[in-house]
């Protein structure tokens, strides 16, 4: 068959695959471990503050979610085993799964670690057919990690996201163009990806309680209620999602933060742990080849209530010293408060590459 | 309290005081005015803890009396009722802390917040007084203020620098401002009581608030200062504002004094001709190249993504020819100060500081750091 490179392909459909591991912290975790396999596993802090990353099919039968809090989790279930989280090992197997994804397209989009859409189109693979191309990547994935994934296969990128969960674990799920307008119109409206709690609470306000409710709604309707994005649920109500699969996505920030076991309290402390956060965001710059201008400060106080400031400098920052004074200027003389800090972040935007042509430089004056 | 103004007077004593008031405040009562009533005059007094302004203007007191109030809703009141009406504002204490304002056929109920919450800048023990023509304090303002850093690590370069000192052997007061790229420098001679004063940055919040307020003041303005606070009194306005707390760098290390290559060329001329190739640049900083020879400078811009433009203009030049590169704003800002018909740069080399001077005009003096081109 001739190879098709067009965006559609035949019919005029694109071809998208969602691949999703399956729990795939825990799942590696009881790969290189035996004696975890079968067991409850979080992986995250078992600390008083810690929070479950990623949980195993045995730890999620009892309840246990990822962003749980490890108290939580605990109480779920009395056997639950804690893991430390080891990503240094899951970037490693994350970076063997997209070979492999590369082996059958170019256009890869990574949602992070774990997850991709890609956009097999125009690959010639298994006659063309998106849904051998997609068992042929479960099969290579299990063979070569050892372990599972499933995936999601449809005409755009919210269906295939939304079948890759249809068959969990290690399944394959597939909707096709004729049947994405019905799938979505069953689909509850809490369902939907990308419609969070809130977003869903306003909905059901507006009478909205699955898919055929929202195809109800005028566009006009949606646009008042909902602003820009009106226009995004509008299609997606009608089964179409014209986002397409961008293998770039260009990182807009780096940044750190850390929960702290016992809150800080004297500005020392805090000195301290800013200067910890901070070395690390410039370490992440640095391997990433980027800087940045702008410096955002992050707090959280044990009641929840949080700040965060941001300092924007003409020209990136160009020190991890110079880093480390403005954060500290930014947290004030006294960051604590009477209440203390549960929670520190620091984060660079605004990113140039460093590697980016630099405009003919302005000379300082020697002042 | 109880008061009567006519709404031109509210509004103009309003729109020279609100801007201090920042738009979006942590804390509340910073977003009020201080309105006073008493001795047949209002005055209205608004801060943002580094600043204050008061402003008196006379009115018919009925009854003495103060509050605090939104300066911003306050503001937008006043100039949205008809010209010409008189404004009745009323505040009593036992009336659930609301201000009645009151004008034609509107009526508004006002939330208030106590008058002793009020921030005041103290303004007491400022030990050295002088006094400055206001055209003397707008030009020092005007030849100075665009060199103002804006780069906030380096505070101590956010305000201009005002001291004591001598030029060429006669005692001046002297006020500098540099972003670390350019510096600018204005004097005039040492007004009587000011010898002793320290030297103070003033920060760029003030410098244009007391600008703004002395654009139409004909009179003497009397500055008293501290260590760490300055005063600025004239007409019916008192402005008080801390001083930036750093120490100015020693600037008078990058006046070059040997630079010896004299290129003269008519200021407008000049800018218009920098502003027009400049226009291809799509850099953020457009760099001009000025090749000059005899008697006329080659401006030139190169750029990558736009292509390049060349103008030519004639200047008076009788050194070796050179060329530098400059960025295009910052030789906008000096030659726009430029009052003369002669623009003098007086150069070295390519790569450092270049002097720049108004024909007709000695007091003025600007440092130009070129860009590598």
């Amino acid at each position: 068959m001739a190879e098709d490179t067009s965006e559609t392909g035949p019919t005029g459909a694109r071809k998208i695959i969602h691949v999703d591991m399956d729990a795939f912290y825990a799942s590696v975790e009881q790969r290189d471990d035996p004696g975890l396999r079968g067991k409850p596993l979080a992986v995250g802090g078992a600390r008083a503050r810690g929070v479950v990353a990623a949980a195993s099919y045995e730890a999620r039968r009892f309840g246990v979610r990822s962003a749980m809090p490890s108290v939580t989790a605990q109480r779920k279930c009395p056997d639950l085993i804690f893991v430390r989280p080891r990503f240094d090992v899951y970037r490693a197997v994350s970076a063997q799964i997209r070979d492999i994804f590369a082996e059958f397209t170019a256009l890869i989009e990574p949602l992070s670690l774990d997850e991709a859409y890609l956009d097999v189109t125009g690959s010639g693979f298994g006659g063309g057919s998106a849904t051998r191309i997609a068992e042929a990547i479960r099969a290579r994935i299990r063979a070569e990690t050892g372990l599972t994934a499933s995936a999601g296969v449809s005409y755009n990128k919210f269906l295939a996201k939304m079948a890759s969960d249809q068959r969990k674990p290690d399944g394959l799920f597939v909707i096709r163009p004729a049947e994405g307008a019905d799938f979505v119109a069953a689909l509850p409206i809490g369902k939907f990806h990308g419609i969070g709690p809130a977003t869903a609470a306003r909905m059901q306000r507006l009478g909205v309680e699955t898919g055929a409710d929202l195809r109800g709604l005028d566009l006009e309707v949606l646009q008042r209620h909902f602003g820009k994005i009106g226009h995004y649920y509008y299609w997606l109500a009608r089964g179409r999602d014209d986002r397409p699969v961008s293998a770039e996505r260009v990182r807009k920030s780096v940044s750190a933060e850390t929960t702290y076991d016992t809150d800080l309290f004297t500005p020392e402390a805090v000195r301290a742990a800013l200067a910890e956060l901070a070395a690390k965001v410039w370490r992440h710059c640095a391997a990433a080849g980027v800087a940045g201008r702008t410096v955002t400060l992050k707090l959280r106080h044990p009641d929840f209530q949080q700040a965060t400031r941001s300092r924007t400098l003409a020209t990136p920052v160009d020190s991890l010293a110079t880093l480390i004074r403005i954060a500290e200027d930014l947290a004030g003389a006294e960051p604590a408060g009477p209440k203390g800090i549960r929670l520190l972040g620091v984060g660079l935007s605004s990113l140039v590459s460093a590697s980016d042509p630099a405009p003919p430089p302005q000379l300082p004056l020697p002042l | 309290m109880q008061l009567i103004i006519e709404r031109g007077a509210l509004l103009r004593t309003l729109g020279h005081i609100h801007s201090v008031v920042e738009r979006r405040n942590t804390i509340p009562i910073l977003s009020n005015v201080l309105i006073e009533a008493r001795d047949g005059q209002l005055h209205l007094t608004a801060t943002d803890l580094d600043l204050a302004i008061v402003e008196s203007v006379p009115c018919n007191v009925m009854q003495a009396g103060s509050t605090t109030a939104s300066a911003h809703t306050l503001f937008d009141i006043v100039r949205k009722l008809a010209d010409g009406t008189d404004v009745e504002l009323t505040y009593k204490s036992d009336e659930g802390g609301r201000m009645t304002l009151a004008a034609g056929r509107s009526r508004f109920q006002l939330q208030c917040l106590p008058r002793e919450d009020f921030p005041v800048i103290a303004d007491a023990g400022l030990p050295h007084r002088f006094t400055l023509a206001a055209d003397k304090l707008r030009k020092l303002v005007d030849k100075t203020r665009f060199a103002i850093s804006t780069e906030e690590t380096r505070y101590y370069l956010n305000g201009i620098y005002v001291h004591a000192t001598e030029s060429g052997g006669a005692p001046v007061l002297r006020g500098v401002a540099t972003d670390g790229h350019r510096l600018a420098r204005f004097e005039v001679p040492l007004p009587a009581g000011a010898s002793e004063m320290p030297g103070a940055i003033v920060p760029r919040k003030t410098v244009n608030e007391v600008r703004k307020l002395i654009d139409e003041t004909e009179g003497e303005v009397e500055i008293s200062l501290s260590d760490t606070k300055i005063r600025f009194a004239f007409d019916d306005v008192v402005l008080t504002s801390k001083l930036i707390d750093g120490s100015f760098p020693d600037y008078s290390r990058v006046i070059p004094v040997a630079n010896d290559k004299v290129l003269e060329v008519d200021p407008r001329l000049f800018a218009a001709a920098v502003d027009r190739v400049s226009t291809i640049s799509t850099d953020k900083t457009r760099a001009v190249k000025l090749t000059i020879d005899q008697d006329r400078i080659t401006l030139s811009v190169t750029s990558p993504d736009n292509g390049s433009a060349v103008e030519e203009v004639a200047a008076s030049y009788r050194a070796s020819p050179m060329e530098i590169g400059f960025n295009a704003k910052y030789l906008l800002d000096i030659t726009q100060q430029i009052d003369s018909d002669v623009a003098r740069f007086v150069l070295a080399d390519s790569l450092a500081p270049t002097l720049v001077r108004d024909e007709g005009d000695e007091a003025t003096l600007y440092v130009l750091m070129p860009m590598r081109v």
